[in-house]
Formats: C-alpha cells, sequence, structure tokens
C-alpha cells in the first residue's frame, strides 16, 4: 500500500482555452446560413450608421413635380410621392429599424430576464402569480397588444418601442423560466449546494449563465419579429407621427396608395424589411445550433 | 480556522462520542401516485477520522441515506419523515436551511459519482475550486486564486496556473473527479461522503482516485463515508462496512469481519457473486435469485426474505432488529472493536456461510430455493 500518489502526466496539456463562447463561435463560422445572416446584419447596421454619408440625397427634399418618378441612375429606387429619393429614405429608414429594434429587444431582456429569474429562481407562488401574468399576456397576439399600446399612449417613436417591448418581455421571461426550471435539477447546482452555496449564488451564478444560451437565440429571432412589428405598424399608420420621418412600415403603406401609378416604389422598402429581417433570423437559427450541444453534428 | 473549529466541536461534545450518528433515519419519496419507502430506519455511526462503507446494489437507499444527511434530497417530493442525524450532537435533520448551509462544505463534503455533470460547463475550474471558500470565508480574489493552485498541486494536476483558467470539458474524467475531490476537500471537512467517487471512471484511474482520497483524508484527519457497490472497493478502503438492502441495514461490522465471516444471507450471497481472485478454477457463483422488493409498498417482514434460502415463516412478518451476531448484550458501534451485527433471524451457520447454500433442510425452512416470491 503505497502513501504518494504518483503525479499524473497525461497528454492532456494546457492548451490555451476558447471556452464555451469561443468553442461556439467556431461552429457558427463553419454555418453558412449564419454567416449570409451575419453579412446581412452587418450591411444593416453599417447602411443605418453611416446614412448622413452614404444616402445620395437628403431624404426630405423633393418637389411636387418630380412626383412618382420611375428609377433612373440618378435616383436608383425612384422618387416618392412627394419627389423624394426613395433609396435615401430607405437607407436612412434602417436607422429606425435599429434603433427601435435594438432598444425594444433590450427592454423586454432586461424586463423579461429578471420575471424570469424571479420566477425561475424563486419558484412556488412567486412563480406561479408572475406566470400566470405571462399567460395573459402571450394570449393576447402580439401586434394587437403593440397597436393597444400605440392606441393607449399615442403615437411616437418612445411609444413604438415600448409596445415591442411590450410584447417581447413574456417571451424571454418564459424562456428563461423554462431553462432555470431545468437547470435546478442538474447535478452541478446539486453539487454547488452541497459545497455550501446559497440561493442566490445558486440561480445567479451557477444557473442564469447556464441558461442565457436559450435566451440570445430568442432574442436574435426578437430583433428580426421586432423590425417586422415596426413596419408593421408603420403600414397601418402607427408609425412616427412626423410624416417627414422615413420609416419603412410607413413607406410601404405609402407606396400601396400609388401601386398602381408607381409600382416600383414598394420595392425599396420591402426589400429592405425582408434582408434585414432574414438576416437576423438565418443568425438566430445559426447560433441555436452552435450554442445547443445537442444539435452538434 | 479550520482547526479551532475542529476544537470548539470537539470539547462541546462528549469525548466518546462518534462524529456522526445516525439514528432511526427514514426517508420517503412521495410522487402523486405513490410513496417510496427508500430508507426505513437505518442508524449507524461515524468516529473521527474513519473510512466506513455503505454497500449495496442500485437503489438500495445507500446514496439517499447520504443525500437525507446533507438535506440535498430532491424537492418536494423527498422528505426525511423521521429519525435524527446528529453531527457533533447537533441534528441536521432539524436545522433550518440557513444553518445547514454553514455545515456543508464546511464540516461536510460530498463526492458525486459523476464528475461530468457535476462540474458546470460555463465556468472555469477556478471559479467552482473557490465555490466552498467563498461561501464560507471573506477571501479576497487573489488568496481564493492562491489556494485554488495549492488545492490543484495537492490532487497531482500538473501546470495547475494556465488549467484553473479551463473548462471541464477540456478535462479527462480523472482529472474532473481530482478536481470533484479538491473542491470537497478545500476547507479540510471533517466529514467526507464518497457516492461511488470512481464508478464512472476507467478502471486504470480508479485506483489512483481511491489512493488520493485516503492520503489526502488521512492527512487531514477526515472521516469518510464510501458508497459503493464496488466489494473490491470496500475492502481495500474501509474500516467498517454497512450493508444496506431496501432501505435498511442487515448487516455491519469490520471490514474484515464481514469479510471473513459473513452472516446475513444477503452478504453471503454478494460475495458469493463475485469471483474471487484466489477461487481457482472450480470456483463457483452463486446468484441471489429474484430482485428486490418493490419499495413503493410498506416493507412487511424481512425486506429480503422473498430471496432468501434461509428464510423462515417467521422471517415473512416480522423485521428482524439489528443484533450482535455472537449474541453479547451492549455493541461496540465505532472503531477497532466494532460488533459485527446482523439483522437476520434465522443466519447461516459459518460452513453454510462458506458453501453459499443452505447445507440440510431446516425444519422451519419454507422452501430451499431463493427464487419463490
Amino acid at each position: 500500500m503505497t502513501t504518494r500518489t504518483p503525479p499524473v502526466t497525461l497528454a492532456v496539456e494546457a492548451r490555451a482555452s476558447r471556452g464555451l463562447w469561443g468553442d461556439a463561435f467556431s461552429r457558427l463560422r463553419r454555418n453558412k446560413p449564419a454567416i449570409v445572416g451575419m453579412v446581412c446584419i452587418v450591411l444593416f447596421v453599417f447602411v443605418a450608421i453611416t446614412a448622413p454619408w452614404l444616402a445620395p440625397f437628403d431624404p426630405n427634399k423633393g418637389g411636387l413635380g418630380k412626383s412618382f418618378e420611375a428609377p433612373s441612375l440618378a435616383h436608383l429606387a425612384g422618387l416618392d410621392k412627394l419627389g423624394r429619393d426613395e433609396l435615401s429614405r430607405v437607407i436612412f429608414g434602417a436607422r429606425i429599424s435599429l434603433l427601435v429594434g435594438v432598444v425594444s429587444v433590450t427592454v423586454g431582456l432586461l424586463v423579461g430576464g429578471v420575471v424570469g429569474v424571479l420566477a425561475g429562481g424563486l419558484g412556488g407562488k412567486v412563480d406561479m402569480v408572475l406566470m400566470r401574468i405571462v399567460d395573459v399576456m402571450l394570449a393576447i397576439p402580439g401586434i394587437l397588444l403593440a397597436i393597444g399600446i400605440v392606441a393607449w399612449l399615442g403615437q411616437g417613436l418612445v411609444q413604438i418601442m415600448l409596445a415591442v417591448a411590450v410584447t417581447n418581455a413574456p417571451i424571454f421571461a418564459r424562456i428563461l423560466r423554462g431553462s432555470l426550471l431545468a437547470l435546478r435539477d442538474a447535478e452541478f447546482v446539486t453539487v454547488a449546494r452541497s459545497m455550501g452555496a446559497d440561493g442566490r449564488r445558486l440561480v445567479l451564478r451557477h444557473m442564469l449563465p447556464n441558461a442565457l444560451t436559450a435566451l440570445i437565440v430568442a432574442a436574435t429571432l426578437a430583433l428580426a419579429t421586432a423590425i417586422i412589428d415596426v413596419a408593421g405598424l408603420g403600414f397601418l399608420g402607427l408609425g412616427p407621427p412626423d410624416p417627414r420621418t422615413a420609416e419603412w412600415g410607413t413607406m410601404l403603406t405609402d407606396s400601396t396608395e400609388a401601386l398602381r401609378r408607381a409600382p416600383h416604389l414598394i420595392f425599396a422598402p420591402g426589400i429592405a424589411i425582408v434582408l434585414s429581417a432574414i438576416g437576423f433570423n438565418l443568425l438566430g437559427d445559426g447560433l441555436r445550433e452552435s450554442l445547443d450541444p445537442r444539435l452538434k453534428r | 480556522m479550520t482547526q479551532a473549529n475542529r476544537l470548539r466541536a470537539t470539547a462541546a461534545r462528549d469525548a466518546d462520542a462518534p462524529l456522526l450518528s445516525v439514528r432511526d433515519l427514514v426517508v420517503r419519496f412521495k410522487t402523486h401516485d405513490a410513496t417510496v419507502h427508500a430508507v426505513t430506519g437505518v442508524s449507524f455511526d461515524v468516529a473521527e477520522g474513519e473510512t466506513v462503507g455503505l454497500v449495496g446494489e442500485s437503489g438500495c437507499g445507500k446514496s439517499v441515506t447520504n443525500l437525507a444527511i446533507m438535506r440535498l434530497l430532491p424537492k418536494p417530493a423527498g422528505r426525511i419523515e423521521g429519525g435524527r442525524v446528529l453531527l457533533d450532537g447537533q441534528d441536521l435533520a432539524a436545522m433550518a436551511e440557513s444553518e445547514i448551509r454553514d455545515i456543508r462544505g464546511r464540516d461536510v463534503a460530498m463526492i458525486f459519482q459523476d464528475p461530468m455533470p457535476s462540474l458546470n460547463p460555463v465556468l472555469t475550474i477556478e471559479e467552482q475550486l473557490t465555490e466552498t471558500l467563498r461561501a464560507h470565508r471573506k477571501i479576497s480574489a487573489a488568496d481564493a486564486r492562491q489556494r485554488a493552485i495549492d488545492l490543484l498541486v495537492l490532487v497531482g494536476i500538473p501546470n495547475p496556473e494556465p488549467r484553473l483558467r479551463n473548462f471541464p470539458h477540456q478535462f479527462s474524467g480523472g482529472m474532473r473527479q481530482r478536481v470533484m475531490i479538491a473542491m470537497a476537500l478545500a476547507l479540510e471537512p471533517r466529514l467526507l461522503i464518497a457516492d461511488e467517487p470512481t464508478t464512472a471512471l476507467d478502471v486504470t484511474i480508479q485506483a489512483q482516485v481511491l489512493e488520493l482520497i485516503r492520503d489526502l483524508t488521512q492527512k487531514t484527519g477526515t472521516a469518510v463515508i464510501l458508497i459503493t457497490h464496488d466489494l473490491g472497493v470496500v475492502a481495500g478502503m474501509t474500516q467498517r462496512v454497512n450493508v444496506m438492502y431496501a432501505g435498511f441495514i442487515v448487516e455491519a461490522g469490520l471490514t474484515t469481519d464481514i469479510f471473513a465471516k459473513p452472516s446475513h444471507p444477503y452478504t453471503v450471497g454478494l460475495l458469493h457473486s463475485i469471483p474471487r481472485i484466489d477461487g481457482g478454477e472450480g470456483e463457483e457463483l452463486i446468484p441471489i435469485e429474484g430482485a428486490p422488493p418493490n419499495q413503493r409498498l410498506a416493507p412487511v417482514g424481512c425486506p429480503f426474505a422473498p430471496r432468501c434460502a434461509w428464510r423462515t415463516d417467521r422471517c415473512l412478518t416480522e423485521n428482524p432488529v439489528i443484533v450482535a451476531v455472537d449474541g453479547s448484550g451492549a455493541a461496540v458501534l465505532t472503531g477497532a472493536a466494532a460488533t459485527h451485527r446482523i439483522a437476520c433471524h434465522n443466519p447461516p451457520t459459518p460452513a453454510e456461510a462458506a458453501a453459499g447454500r443452505p447445507l440440510s433442510g431446516g425444519a422451519s425452512r419454507v422452501g430451499a430455493t431463493g427464487d419463490a416470491r
């Protein structure tokens, strides 16, 4: 019976760790649709940020004499009913979509995250009460809820952001709570408890990081929905109240009114909405695959 | 600090009282359609520095017993429905959650069976190694880090400093179990519960890990409860053994006694169902026929009776209490002079135990075959 443990020198050399996120990213890079999605998103964000320099014309300068002019080399997407350059307006519209999308999803994440952590972490009565509220909110179709909020609070960018955030928050709360509940019985949680970790540390340090992957995917997909929701509200006439603001949904409505005279006007905003929404969808699906080890091929 | 704790705690109780004293522990799991009688009146002691084995087949309640000691039973189904778990005279079973939290990791720590799901996949090894320290002490990040490095050195992980930044999936199974051991022993607990610590490991790694547990706990004077179904591990590691069956302890005593003179039919069956290294070619393995009882039903009679070749009518109706084999009165429960005890109405004779089957059809016997239920 020896009393000394031989030092273990196995082939497992300490290598620079890329960690969970590093590994996920390297899987993501091999996912072609996700790369396409990322290209769309990068383009979208780039256009939104550099709009003042990128746009060939002032989006608000026009002239009634040039109303509904067909696309030409100078005006690639044609001119709208007030003779404004449609392409420039689409470029500026990216700013609104990006701003509303990012702000509303972030707010939704914060609110939904807190509710989800409280419900999934504390459980019991807190969980029951919070989840019933979430149930009620989920029972109302998202766009209807958003319309209701804009109708109630009035038109405006902040109201739109709030409306989209409110439709997203219960979805995030539900997803996070579900992940946390599944993790509550995970063996490493029992181990952490056996080491004396308290409830707060268990939930925030051990369970939450493991539950975040699902939430990140949901948030990416929610960005796509948010862009469509914003456009949808604009299309229904609930967009920004200032008619000078270039907003894709509002532009789409305007172009449908003149569909027979100038059918070319629906293309630019329509393509912009589709590309940005598809971009986030593709990236979201790619993230889901690369973050979820069970989907590993 | 641990030293001070230890001294304070030792002074607080009787000089010869054991470190841990489990008395009549009853654990039941209530599901919506049934109650599972997982542990039914288990009593055993563990003295300071002792290594005690808890042996039995899957589902016999050995893991549940220890989860109950740590108060880690899955909620809300699992509940301690009776008995006491005295650590230094303090009843862990009756403590508030905040009190037991202070005990966990500091006084009693646990090593789990499979090190892969036991480590958090998204946290670095450093984060997890310092878990115990941070839960019980105010400690600076630098000190915690140094302690983590020391712990990795202690459990024989080469190149500890860069490895602290690694994640569990970058370690092999044996390495992960070493990390688990380091986590459990970070505060030099007084009792370590090792729940099948080597079952998920490669045979070649098993011996190393067991040796590591033995060396480190000897160094710190930590008592160990070793849960296993591997009789070889028990023989090599423990001073005393408790054999569990269907939620009861059926035989208890010194490891040497249990292996030399198994006295309960179940232990006899266990020892005859594994090949001996010195058994020779003619050795016959005798399986234990039948299956463990349905623990959804409240136990009646001896739990082993339906599978037992020595059973009598009495066995089917009356559960035997655990008493000394030699019939002596007061039993010694811990230490080198521990009494060999069994719970059996009709124990096999030494000759029968050696043969592994009854040698003559006794008058009181119901049937000779073990598979009749």
